[in-house]
């Protein structure tokens, strides 16, 4: 009888177990080491993106190292999402980097609480050649919060191999509207016999809403940091994509998995949609992966609709943070990503047109084919007068994931576009008024 | 024997010591606590880092704290937001058909498995650790990635069900069938109980079953009569531990979510939106209010457990 003594495990011990289980949950852990300064000036220099990136990163790091002996330069990188909750921590724990990658989402969030320097605060910046409508775009009640790392837009890219043996002709972008672009798709659909879709652009990421709104009148978001996009804007941009799948020029729900994100992982690259909308400056990334015969095109409506859909976009920005202990050196980086000529002539256009018109004019010459193609779209949009656009209110981000929520039941038809309309505006506005 | 089993029997083993009714008494006692607490020392200073946060989580909660500015004194406003708050519905909702659905039935695979692997099959150690793999991998990052690649649409999944002429669901991007996807990958995970069960059923005396076979039980009754009450303290450990894992869940739906909870928060599970809300909308006093509501709700429902424990688990003593 003394064996099964051992069968059984008391009470008391499983009690003990359970409690310790769930006490885990309570805490965290955090912890980040503290960079150490012995003659020496080391920065802390943090950004996302890819390992792509971060290699002509580092190339332009080294020349700004060799320009400015006593400061050495300690970057990390990773991708975006991990990299937002990353740099919260690190703020929070009162350890923060002193040069970041700022999004145009968070930009508030961050500023409001008196986390980042106000950049006109630091003469080692100089502004001088940086247009207004630029800075603008990092300005918090008049003090620059921000810089945007590149001028950047989103525009519709289309494999012409496809369209070319589908037989179909690519409208002309200055003047195609929103039904040119659906006729469009859903011919390469038909022609193709159903293996290709036309269109297969990401109905909820925030930046074509965005510029659909522009289009119609609106301000996405407005100069006073509120929500400004109606509902109907809102329905219309939802009900397009339902009635672009029923014509059959759009996938069927489900079909987009977004495993990865990177070009060579897109379905453009794997040849089962004939056009996207992409951030223009990856354009080469995205023709590199498809073949090679990938054409630019400008968003449809742009000439059809009410105004101009286009805006001086940064695509994301740089900012210091209030508490670096190297206020000056980190000015002396900020300006040196912005302003020299030799730096960006390493990372070329990497995160969007540089904002300095001299160092874009410098590094021309260095662009390839494709990169060139990206610079010439930008500045060509550029000449045109263009609606102005305001920094991301406070609440951006949830704005950004009831964007994709909403996308979602609207794929699988569980909402109508209507309804997603309607709650998209109540949810934001929660968000934003909070 | 493998060194999984070994550790598992050995952690059985450990659990069972404190036992009442065997005090050892004697000159070596005191040494012996002595190199107890010794051992014990590890975890004494691991607790420390988890002592600190756990009390700092207790004060947060009762505060408007945002990760930047000083936390202010905010009462119990936490706690009534949650009332009004949707998205913490749906995540229990969430979590609670995932424990729920999935603990039952990882619980009675493990212990079938367990069954079968104990009447003594040849290359048994072999069979234990492919079994027992699977806990050890369903955690972790890459395997859900690897899910997410068996269940997508042109994964092998959809392919089995294409040679039978079946087109087979949006696994992974349809709000209807992601959580069942996560749900299986769950119970594939099954091997860390079934390890456990198999030490409890190596400690069944086998006069029982002797006995009971000259009386001319089959083996069903066998099962009944014998090795489910035998075995109930296992179940009931297994159970408890499953159940309170299984509430904490993170990583799986983390990744296969990209982080969001999608689709249209069909996966997103309470420990997820707790980290939403801490560190990418930036209300830490609502996450840590949040951990303390998650800590009160398994707190009652291994509570219940303990209760109804005293109606079928059985301590042979």
């Amino acid at each position: 009888m003394k064996k099964t003594a051992n069968t059984r495990i008391p009470r008391r011990v499983i009690l003990g177990a359970a409690i310790t289980a769930a006490g885990l949950a309570l805490s965290g852990c955090g912890g980040a080491s503290t960079p150490s300064a012995g003659g020496n000036v080391e920065l802390n220099f943090v950004y996302w993106g890819d390992s792509n990136r971060a290699k002509m990163t580092d190339a332009a790091i080294k020349i700004f190292e060799e320009k400015n002996p006593g400061i050495t330069v300690k970057s990390e990188y990773q991708d975006s999402g991990p990299y937002a909750d990353k740099l919260a921590t690190r703020f929070a724990g009162g350890n923060p980097p002193d040069v970041l990658n700022m999004a145009n989402r968070t930009l508030l969030e961050y500023a409001q609480r008196g986390t980042l320097a106000d950049l006109k605060t630091l003469p080692e910046i100089d502004l001088a050649k940086i247009p207004g409508t630029i800075q603008s775009r990092g300005e918090v009640d008049g003090k620059l919060y921000g810089l945007a790392t590149g001028v950047n837009l989103i525009g519709m890219v289309v494999n012409k191999t496809i369209t070319d043996q589908a037989g179909v002709t690519i409208p002309d972008d200055k003047t195609w509207s929103w039904e040119d672009y659906a006729k469009f798709a859903t011919e390469v659909s038909q022609k193709t016999g159903g293996k290709i879709y036309g269109a297969g652009y990401d109905v909820a990421t925030e930046t074509g809403p965005i510029l659909f709104a522009r289009q119609r009148g609106e301000d996405f978001y407005t100069k006073d940091n509120k929500l400004g996009v109606s509902e109907e804007t809102i329905r219309e941009w939802f009900q397009y994509s339902v009635d672009l799948r029923q014509a059959g020029g759009y996938p069927p729900a489900g079909f987009f998995e977004q495993i990865g994100g990177s070009p060579a992982q897109s379905y453009l690259a794997k040849g089962t949609v004939a056009s996207q909308i992409i951030p223009i400056n990856n354009f080469k990334g995205y023709n590199e992966a498809s073949g090679g015969n990938l054409v630019l095109l400008r968003m449809p409506g742009e000439t059809t609709e009410k105004r101009r859909g286009y805006s001086a976009d940064p695509s994301m920005l740089w900012s210091v943070a209030a508490k670096s202990k190297h206020p000056k050196e980190a000015a002396k980086l900020l300006n040196f990503l912005i302003n020299d000529v030799d730096g960006a002539a390493q990372t070329l256009t990497q995160r969007g047109v540089p904002i300095n018109p001299d160092v874009t004019e410098a590094i021309l010459s260095k662009l390839g084919p494709d990169d060139t193609k990206f610079v010439e779209m930008v500045a060509d949009i550029q000449k045109d007068d263009l609606p102005p656009a305001y920094v991301y209110p406070k609440g951006a981000s949830v704005v950004a994931d009831t964007l994709k929520q909403l996308g979602t039941e609207v794929e699988f038809g569980r909402i109508t576009p209507a309804d997603a309309a309607k709650t998209f505006l109540e949810k934001s506005n929660a968000a934003i008024n909070k | 024997m493998s060194v999984l089993t070994k550790q598992a029997s050995g952690a059985a083993a450990a659990l069972a010591a404190p036992a009442r009714g065997t005090p050892k008494r004697g000159p070596s006692r005191r040494t012996n606590q002595r190199s107890g607490y010794l051992f014990l020392l590890p975890w004494f200073l691991g607790m420390l880092f988890t002592i600190i946060p756990f009390f700092a989580s207790l004060y947060l909660a009762f505060t408007d704290y945002n990760l930047f500015t000083e936390p202010n004194f905010v009462g119990l406003a936490n706690f009534q937001a949650m009332f009004e708050d949707p998205r913490l519905l749906q995540s229990l909702k969430v979590t609670f058909i995932y424990t729920f659905v999935s603990v039952p039935i990882s619980l009675g695979i493990a212990l079938l498995v367990a069954l079968v692997l104990n009447r003594g099959l040849s290359g048994l150690s072999i069979y234990r650790s492919v079994y027992y793999l699977p806990s050890l991998l369903g955690g972790s990052v890459a395997i859900v990635m690897l899910w997410r690649y068996i269940f997508g649409n042109d994964g092998i999944v959809n392919g089995f069900l294409g040679w039978f002429g079946i087109q087979g669901p949006a696994w992974v991007t349809d709000p209807e069938f992601a959580l069942s996807t996560l749900l299986v990958l769950n119970v594939w995970t099954f091997g860390s109980p079934m390890v456990i069960f198999l030490a409890g059923l190596r400690q069944v005396p086998t006069m029982y079953y002797e006995a009971a076979s000259i009386d001319g039980a089959s083996k069903w009754r066998q099962f009944r009569a014998i090795t489910l009450p035998l075995i109930s303290p296992i179940i009931f450990f297994n159970l408890i531990m499953q159940l309170i894992g299984s509430f904490q869940t993170f990583t799986q739906g983390y990744v296969m979510s990209g982080g969001t909870g999608g689709p249209a928060d069909s996966t997103l599970f309470y420990n997820l939106y707790l980290y939403q809300k801490g560190f990418t909308e930036f209300e830490m006093g609502y996450a840590s209010a949040m951990a303390w509501l998650l800590l009160m709700i398994i707190a009652i429902f291994t509570a219940i457990n303990f209760i109804a424990s005293k109606f079928w688990v059985f301590y042979d003593n």
